[in-house]
């Protein structure tokens, strides 16, 4: 490629028209298209600033309703003899802090399904937790001062399977009664 | 200064009377005007602009029916941005960007259509070439036949001046691939028109 080449190249490109004129009017279509009403376009920013405001508001607004709502389906279901105590096993074992853990949930999970039941099916289910419960205090008691018996611990662990049967029945849940290993 | 703007009419696809040859004072008003929402205005700088940015667009894509959708494509988003353009280039300048624009975002569309396009440019003579005269002929008709990024980079920066880095810029590549695509358009075009008795 010689420089000869080059310069006559590049001084005829630049003597290459520039200005064409096209053959027909190209004006009319591009009137109609902007003397059509501008669509209302909204900057990306603000969209977006405003999706995300919208979505922190909306989860916000959950949160606070599924966090109020909790304590004050419990207060209006549950009897105060009634409300969950905290679940022991005589003086000398520890629950597990699973099934602590998963008696609190089925506890939560019994309260909003007692509103659901009929007045009699509720109160049935109401004597039902009152008897285990009073039961669980009074062998607990017992295991207090003899802690080493193998029988009242057999009876308060199947006392406390029984109390999850029980709300477990009523919460609809699926979960297997917990075994004497879970506890 | 002329009184450019006599049409009284609201009817936009009417084309208005343009007394004489409009002068940059006449370009600043109606861009001012155009910016307000004046389209009769900006019908004066599509008049004024209008040969340019075809002649762009038609050796962009050497397509004759592409080169005036894209033109129109540019001064509808002309008209869209107008009231953006602060006068840091030239109003030219910020037309031709717009018209790359076009371009390639046509080309990007399918590639089912570029292949129509190269069908139609292999059935046809150079539709650029038409403006052109003797040897001018054969150098726009070579000019047709490159490849789409050495002929772009070749229509920007050899036929109308535009620097790497304003080329590079509209086109969206490095300044490096613009040299790179000139240097390759050169090798092509001495080919073809070296075997056709250009240098001679």
């Amino acid at each position: 490629m010689n420089t000869e080449f080059d310069d006559k190249l590049f001084a005829n490109a630049a003597r290459l028209a520039k200005d064409i004129a096209p053959e027909r009017d190209l004006w009319p279509e591009i009137a109609d298209a902007i003397a059509a009403p501008p669509r209302r376009r909204y900057s990306p920013y603000w969209a977006q600033a405003a999706g995300v405001l919208l979505l922190v508001a909306a989860s916000s607004m959950l949160t606070y309703v599924a966090t109020r709502e909790d304590p004050v389906i419990i207060e209006r279901t549950v009897p105060a003899d009634l409300a969950l105590q905290t679940a022991s096993f005589g003086g000398d074992y520890e629950l597990s802090s699973g099934y602590k853990l998963a008696r609190t949930n089925l506890q939560a999970q019994m309260d909003r399904e007692l509103d659901k039941l009929s007045p009699a099916a509720r109160a049935g289910v109401e004597q039902n937790l009152r008897v285990i419960r009073d039961a669980i205090t009074e062998i607990n008691a017992a295991l207090e001062q003899e802690p080493g018996n193998v029988l009242l611990q057999e009876l308060l662990l199947r006392t406390y399977r029984e109390e999850l049967a029980v709300m477990r029945k009523v919460g609809g849940l699926t979960q297997d009664v917990m075994s004497r290993n879970d506890i | 200064m002329a009184a450019l703007l006599t049409a009284q009419t609201s009817d936009y696809s009417r084309p208005m009377a343009v007394a004489m040859t409009p002068t940059e004072d006449d370009e600043s008003l109606w861009i001012r005007r155009a910016q307000r929402g004046d389209a009769r205005a900006f019908e004066a700088l599509y008049r004024m602009h209008l040969d340019r940015v075809y002649g762009l667009c038609l050796r962009m894509t050497g397509n004759r029916a592409e080169a005036e959708d894209c033109t129109q494509e540019a001064f509808i988003q002309a008209w869209n941005k107008i009231r953006k353009f602060r006068g840091d280039s030239a109003f030219g300048t910020w037309l031709h960007r717009i018209a790359v624009n076009a371009v390639l975002g046509r080309i990007r569309k399918s590639k089912r259509e570029q292949d129509r396009i190269q069908a139609a440019n292999e059935l046809s003579s150079s539709p650029a070439a038409v403006a052109d005269t003797g040897e001018l002929r054969d150098l726009a008709e070579a000019v047709d036949r490159l490849p789409e990024g050495a002929r772009h980079v070749f229509v920007l920066s050899a036929v109308y001046g535009y620097s790497h880095d304003e080329a590079s810029s509209m086109l969206g590549i490095a300044v490096g691939t613009s040299k790179a695509q000139l240097h390759r358009a050169r090798r092509l075009l001495a080919q073809q028109l070296g075997e056709e008795g250009y240098e001679s």
